[in-house]
């Protein structure tokens, strides 16, 4: 036995429209991606589905102080219990309301599983001119024991609007969880969006999370990953910009130890001309973590004055943990300007040194040498809460006592 | 303060130090000075622990400690300390930050009470009033994109922010201009005093003009093979070097 196995008796029992039931079914006679799929090559999910999953929910609601434990305590708070959402804010010009029906649009397997089976997720939609001071704070806590949960949101911003969000998954056991979070993000003429992404989840907990983006003219949207915990993730981040003047960013931040495992996929697509994006991953892998980098840029044929700029820098602090990063650029516009760069390597000797004899520990030293590297990614996040959690569990992760915070 | 005793060291196969023998008292300033290559900043290099250097005999006293049997951050926190001659650049550590975790870790090693923030900025400002240090420097990230003599200055504010008992200063001069040297000998001589002693590497006479020393040795091929006062250094720049290394290497041929 094993997740498809347990997929299958669920698919019995369950009573799903017929589009559903045959994009479940096409799933299961498919199966799961394997690293012969050219998407998958250096991440195996073997692992992850030969365990046993409950599909449906059935946790306990969570208490508020579970709540103030994973929460970064912002007033507007969308929290998820097992599924159930149990509160949402009331926002001057947002409504938000529980899980909607929408198209994809992509081609990928995890997603038709998504749309077959989400019956949770958030549906926000910004009205047009609306300024959101605060930071929308999404919770998504999970009781129930060794659970396959898939969420399904759908954020739509409208002309003029600015909006940001801080999103964290969150598992109260540990069991191995597994979850398939899917947001798609709709952006209008103008918009600002910035999404930061929490992953620190237990040990145990497994996630595949895509985000999909969808730009019109003279919007910015900025996507921050900060990945610190879980036993696997594969995030999946689509770009596609429609209109002129879009700018898409994307910061990451993974810091890996133990037998942890991160990909991180991205694909910027470069419709429409005077585009510009740009992408900052940063990877730090100690023990016997293993991480991947695939960043795909296409430039399409009549997407001219494009500016893309790529960067996957890695750190490998251990001589048992491994990354295989592979940048890819599909240009067909001749008057672009594209860069990308990785680099793989360890920290400076000359530079540990250095800090050595100015008093500074080995271990201290190491850390604040790491806690350098990643720090270009995470000052580009604007949100400060989210700047000073990503530098506490940098120094937790390194196993320093250290404040980054001036 | 310092006894440095015999001091045999080397890279690899190489013999570098082949019997240094120097004692630094409190309230001193020595020079040292000598030919490229002679082991100057290998001696530097040895007394404040860079791992490459492999100690095959002799002995290094800090104030009854032996230094050879502590790691660099050890060392640091005894009261040692070295204004590199290339000092490194950290992208993504401002200054502030990077002297901030300095102090904070010798407290923290020395048994002392961490200081507060005010406190810290206080000195801070200071000290780069002591060094002509403009405003805004304390963010620029740690010696990225600074010209020579700006390294060299910071090298030296962390000498006034840290304030060791020993300073080795390993060709503080080179890379700067006259204005620039003048400000960071200053420094230097402002932060002198009967309970601390300084140890000037240099090529040149030049710095010591500025930074007058009680005691000049001249290093040459692994040894100091004459020490005298600071006349020593003028005769030095007078008639260079040869005179006196061309005696000593017929004396160890």
């Amino acid at each position: 036995m094993g997740l498809i196995e347990n997929l299958k008796s669920y698919s019995e029992e369950i009573q799903i429209s017929d589009d559903k039931k045959d994009l479940l079914d096409s799933f299961l006679s498919n199966g799961f991606p394997t690293t012969k799929d050219e998407e998958w090559k250096y991440t195996s999910l073997k692992k992850v589905i030969a365990n046993e999953y409950n599909i449906e929910n059935k946790g306990q609601v969570v208490d508020d102080s579970v709540i103030e434990k994973y929460s970064l305590g912002f007033e507007n708070q969308i929290i998820f219990s097992d599924g159930k959402l149990i509160n949402t804010p009331t926002i001057k010009g947002v409504s938000i309301s529980g899980f909607s029906e929408f198209e994809s649009n992509t081609n990928d397997s995890i997603l038709d599983l998504n749309k077959s089976l989400s019956q949770n997720g958030f549906t926000i939609s910004v009205d047009k001119n609306t300024v959101v001071e605060s930071p929308i704070e999404i919770l998504f806590i999970s009781t129930t024991e060794t659970n396959f949960s898939q969420y399904r949101n759908l954020i739509s911003i409208a002309e003029n609007a600015e909006v940001k969000f801080v999103e964290r998954i969150q598992n109260l056991n540990n069991s191995s969880s597994f979850v398939n979070n899917f947001t798609r993000i709709n952006c209008d003429k103008n918009t600002k969006i910035e999404y930061n992404k929490i992953q620190n989840n237990t040990s145990e907990s497994q996630l595949i999370d895509t985000v999909n983006v969808y730009q019109e003219q003279d919007s910015t949207c900025d996507i921050n990953t900060l990945l610190f915990g879980g036993s696997f993730t594969r995030n999946n981040l689509n770009f596609e910009q429609n209109g002129f003047n879009c700018e898409s960013n994307m910061n990451g931040v993974s810091v890996l130890d133990n037998n942890q495992l991160a990909d991180n996929h991205t694909f910027v697509d470069h419709k429409s001309a005077h585009c510009r994006s740009n992408e900052m991953y940063k990877g730090i892998y100690l023990d016997n973590s293993k991480g991947v980098f695939n960043g795909k840029i296409m430039v399409r044929p009549d997407a001219q004055k494009i500016d893309a700029f790529q960067s996957n820098n890695n750190l490998l602090l251990s001589e048992n943990s491994s990354i295989d990063s592979k940048p890819q650029l599909e240009i067909y516009a001749d008057d672009v300007k594209c860069s990308h760069g990785c680099t793989i390597g360890q920290l400076d000797a000359d530079a540990l040194f250095y800090m050595r004899s100015r008093g500074i520990g080995v271990e201290e030293a190491k850390a604040v040498l790491t806690y350098a590297f990643a720090s270009e990614a995470i000052e580009n996040i604007s949100v400060d809460q989210v700047k000073l959690l990503s530098k506490k569990l940098l120094a937790q992760k390194l196993n320093v006592e250290l404040d980054f915070s001036v | 303060m310092l006894k440095v005793k015999n001091l045999k060291a080397g890279i690899e196969d190489s013999q570098i130090l082949k019997g240094i023998n120097l004692e630094v008292n409190a309230g001193e300033v020595h020079a040292i000075m000598g030919p490229n290559g002679s082991g100057k900043s290998t001696l530097a290099s040895v007394i404040t622990g860079k791992e490459e250097y492999e100690v095959v005999e002799g002995n290094i006293d800090f104030e009854g400690d032996d230094l050879l049997e502590l790691s660099p951050e050890e060392r640091a926190q005894k009261g040692v300390f070295l204004s590199f001659q290339y000092p490194v650049e950290i992208p993504g550590i401002s200054v502030s930050n990077f002297i901030k975790t300095s102090i904070s870790e010798q407290r923290k090693a020395t048994g002392m009470k961490p200081m507060t923030t005010k406190d810290l900025l206080k000195m801070m400002r200071d000290k780069m009033e002591l060094l002509n240090i403009k405003n805004g420097y304390l963010s620029r990230n740690m010696n990225q994109g600074f010209s020579g003599g700006e390294k060299k200055r910071n090298e030296i504010f962390q000498m006034a922010m840290l304030e060791p008992k020993l300073s080795i200063l390993d060709e503080t001069d080179s890379g700067l201009d006259i204005d620039a040297l003048r400000i960071v000998a200053n420094g230097v001589n402002k932060l002198k005093n009967k309970n601390n002693a300084t140890i000037v590497i240099t090529h040149y006479q030049r710095l010591l003009d500025y930074i007058v020393p009680d005691f000049v040795h001249v290093l040459h091929n692994g040894r100091i093979i004459k020490s005298g006062g600071k006349e020593l250094a003028l005769e030095l720049e007078e008639k260079g070097y040869d005179w006196i290394t061309k005696e000593s290497d017929k004396k160890w041929a």
